[in-house]
């Protein structure tokens, strides 16, 4: 084994990784207790799947006070529907679709207001910028540079702690289809990683 | 291995409680400083941004407040079971009210290739409709492309086995078998929404073309059945029409009253 050469990245991600895989299945029995009615599990389980998913909001452009909505959005959604939960099968998949729900339904109605506000607005936004003292970006500001649905997985992926299975179940893909998508995110976040050491703004890399 | 190696190996590899890398990817990564800074960027720091005490409280109140068991949603074969024999049981009817006048006038080939593509179809349907009323499900084909793909093949399939002939009432006899498909079709439609309440369809659009396609192809499969006119392009307009006509509607029925198909916005 190479247990010596393991960087402390590698570990971290490896430990994290093991935790992720004995919570899923804590997830999953706090899912079926939760349509049982037990307020325990229930509590739990919003604990433990929040955090996570105000980190997918937040990631994908949205401020705190609307990634707090949608999730609050979210549980409702959650709450109405948990009859279509099968239980033995993945929840983070079934709860993720129904946050990726939410989140386009959210970013319509948020695009409907902008589009009303806009004509008020003096100065556009700057561009999110890699600060040259920082070693390495925020994930956040690292990703918003991509595109939506690459966005979307790379989040899923990293944040959430879905397999691949689990986010082409979610996104109603095809774990081809993700696999590309993260391939393809991972090789811009690669060049933006090098733009960034490089002190350059992102606003280069997303003319490339 | 190179750098881009080293991405594929990782999208490819992104399964929970798996990042073993191979002794490759290692002695690339020991060497690589670009590469160490890329798993770096992915290591985040725990409970950077987690919700306030008070908002998770919150959400625990409100979704405790009104705590109730619920049975889960009925297996997926019983789901898929439901909207077969529904299909078979109008289309039947269609068959029994307007006669078979269609079966006799063709060929076996054309009666096993239309009928089984037609069949072929509605399973893969029903099945994807099944499969978008759980959130969460595994697609094999992504549910919006598929009913277009549906449409596309049983056109080539029609386009293969039928002819252009002169008509001389297009027209006329396109316009009754039209009314009578739909009528069908709309038929189907009904215990169709009944059943597609059940579960959760997260997009009423592509759920609702989904549904309406399957419906129209109730109206398709009973004209086929009925209609004498071995004709490609009456065939294609107006019995596949049907079909297509469903989809549309159901799309649009998505579109503008998404709670009628949308149901996480509604029902308990």
């Amino acid at each position: 084994m190479l247990d010596e050469n393991v960087t402390p990245a590698i570990a971290a991600a490896n430990t994290k990784q093991m935790r992720m895989e004995q919570s899923h299945v804590e997830l999953d029995r706090w899912m079926e207790r939760y349509q049982q009615a037990d307020p325990e599990a229930t509590s739990a389980l919003i604990g433990a799947v929040s955090p996570a998913l105000l980190r997918f909001f937040k990631s994908q452009a949205a401020n705190r006070e609307q990634a707090d909505d949608l999730l609050q959005e979210t549980w409702m959604r959650i709450h109405r529907i948990r009859h279509t939960y099968r239980p033995g099968e993945p929840v983070l998949p079934w709860i993720y679709a129904i946050a990726r729900r939410v989140r386009i339904d959210g970013y319509r109605r948020i695009r409907r207001i902008t589009v009303h506000e806009s004509l008020m607005d003096a100065l556009p936004e700057p561009s999110p910028r890699i600060e040259p003292r920082d070693p390495l970006p925020e994930f956040e500001t690292l990703i918003a540079a991509l595109p939506e649905g690459q966005r979307e997985v790379v989040t899923m992926l990293k944040v959430g702690g879905l397999s691949l299975e689990e986010v082409a179940r979610a996104t109603s893909s095809t774990v081809g289809a993700v696999k590309q998508k993260a391939h393809r995110a991972y090789e811009r976040l690669r060049k933006l990683l090098q733009l960034g050491s490089e002190s350059a703004p992102l606003e280069e890399a997303n003319e490339m | 291995m190179k750098c881009d190696d080293f991405n594929s190996l990782l999208a490819d590899n992104n399964q929970s409680g798996t990042l073993q890398l191979p002794e490759q990817a290692m002695d690339h990564l020991l060497a690589c400083v670009g590469c160490q800074e890329f798993m770096r960027a992915f290591d985040l720091p725990a409970g950077a941004e987690i919700p306030s005490t008070e908002l998770l409280r919150q959400l625990e109140r409100t979704v405790t407040a009104d705590l109730l068991p619920v049975r889960p949603l009925a297996p997926r074969r019983y789901f898929f079971a439901t909207f077969v024999s529904t299909f078979v049981v109008i289309v039947a009817l269609g068959a029994y009210c307007l006669g078979a006048f269609g079966i006799p006038q063709m060929s076996l080939a054309q009666n096993v290739a239309v009928l089984g593509a037609l069949g072929a179809s509605v399973c893969l349907l029903a099945w994807s409709i099944v499969q978008q009323m759980g959130p969460g499900s595994r697609h094999r084909l992504p549910p919006a492309i598929l009913p277009v793909l549906v449409i596309v093949c049983l056109a080539l399939v029609m386009a293969s086995f039928f002819t252009v002939e002169e008509e001389a009432n297009f027209w006329t006899q396109g316009l009754v078998c039209l009314r009578s498909g739909a009528l069908f079709g709309l038929l189907a439609a009904i215990p169709f929404w009944f059943l597609l309440r059940r579960g959760a369809i997260l997009s009423p659009r592509v759920g609702g073309a989904a549904t309406g396609l399957l419906a129209g192809l109730v109206g398709t499969t009973a004209l086929e059945i009925h209609c004498p006119i071995l004709e490609l392009s009456h065939i294609l307009t107006w019995h596949l029409g049907v079909a297509i006509l469903g989809a549309v509607v159901g799309f649009f029925v998505g579109f503008l009253e998404p709670n009628l198909v949308d149901v996480t916005s509604s029902l308990p």
